[in-house]
């Protein structure tokens, strides 16, 4: 693993946002655990797929453009 | 496509929506003190805990610096469509941060009260110190040139915590988006006994009135029993 992703980073900082807002969301949809935790995952897992792409994005903009 | 046959006899009659005002004014005091009033224990130390979470660990990114309300009396007028701001409208205009991070409650309040309380011939203010009081320019242009763009993001999970604490205040005022039947809800017996309580006493039949299936009339053409959803020829 490359050093600079150990640095001290922004992007440490977003799984702390992401878990957050994805439970918090999802228990503003439902009042059952099973359900709100289910939900929660499929909005954390696609909060953070979106977040890849964009990372991705960037990074090959920024490396082959 | 037609309908599925069953599709009415699973629907359930839900209870009209009743607003709580009072847990909602609860929950935008202290998120999740609302959904703790109501008897939903465990939404509520979720909410709290989280958004807590989220506002602090937003301050702490920020070195306590990013949540205040500047006295903008001294600084040259702002407004929309001509129309000048003044007061709180025009502190909120140099600020328009504050706007979302008021909304986490009584843990922005000390920002308020530090507005009200500004001597600009002080360093400090009564109380509350320098917690939550605007930061001299000096201050400011400090973090901006030695801080890592983790000063800057602060603020951004600041104002997060506080909108995501309107949909809270929304579900204690009216409840969850997808309410449940009330005996499959099972949320608080659930919290009180255990998951498996609940599961292991299903709830007696008439806990949960579900409306009767149409029944069938006394003379089916034969095509809708071969074809009962209809649209195969």
């Amino acid at each position: 693993m490359s050093a600079a992703l150990l640095a001290v980073s922004i992007y440490w900082d977003l799984p702390i946002l992401l878990v957050v807002v994805s439970l918090v969301y999802a228990a503003t949809r439902h009042d059952r655990w099973d359900k709100i935790l289910s939900e929660g995952f499929g909005w954390g897992a696609r909060i953070a797929l979106f977040l890849f792409g964009i990372g991705l994005t960037l990074f090959l903009l920024s490396t082959y453009l | 496509m037609a309908p599925h046959p069953n599709s009415e006899a699973t629907t359930v009659e839900l209870p009209p929506v009743k607003l709580d005002p009072l847990a909602a004014l609860l929950s935008f005091l202290i998120p999740g003190l609302g959904q703790v009033y109501q008897g939903r224990v465990g939404k509520g130390l979720l909410f709290f805990c989280g958004l807590y979470l989220l506002f602090f660990y937003g301050m702490w990114m920020g070195q306590w610096r990013n949540v205040w309300l500047p006295d903008a009396t001294t600084l040259p007028d702002t407004g929309v469509f001509g129309k000048k701001f003044e007061g709180v409208l025009k502190s909120v205009g140099y600020r328009p941060q504050f706007l979302g991070q008021v909304w986490i409650g009584t843990a922005a309040w000390p920002a308020i009260y530090q507005y009200i309380k500004y001597d600009s011939t002080k360093d400090e203010g009564p109380v509350f110190g320098k917690f939550q009081r605007v930061p001299t320019e000096e201050q400011l242009n400090k973090l901006q040139r030695n801080s890592s763009k983790r000063w800057d993001l602060g603020w951004v999970y600041t104002v997060i915590a506080g909108v995501l604490n309107l949909l809270v205040i929304y579900d204690a005022l009216a409840g969850p988006m997808f309410r449940d039947p009330p005996a499959a809800a099972g949320f608080d017996d659930a919290e009180v006994a255990g998951d498996a309580k609940l599961n292991a006493d299903p709830p007696a039949a008439d806990a949960m009135p579900l409306p009767m299936p149409h029944p069938l009339p006394e003379t089916l053409p034969t095509t809708a029993l071969l074809n009962p959803l209809g649209d195969i020829p």
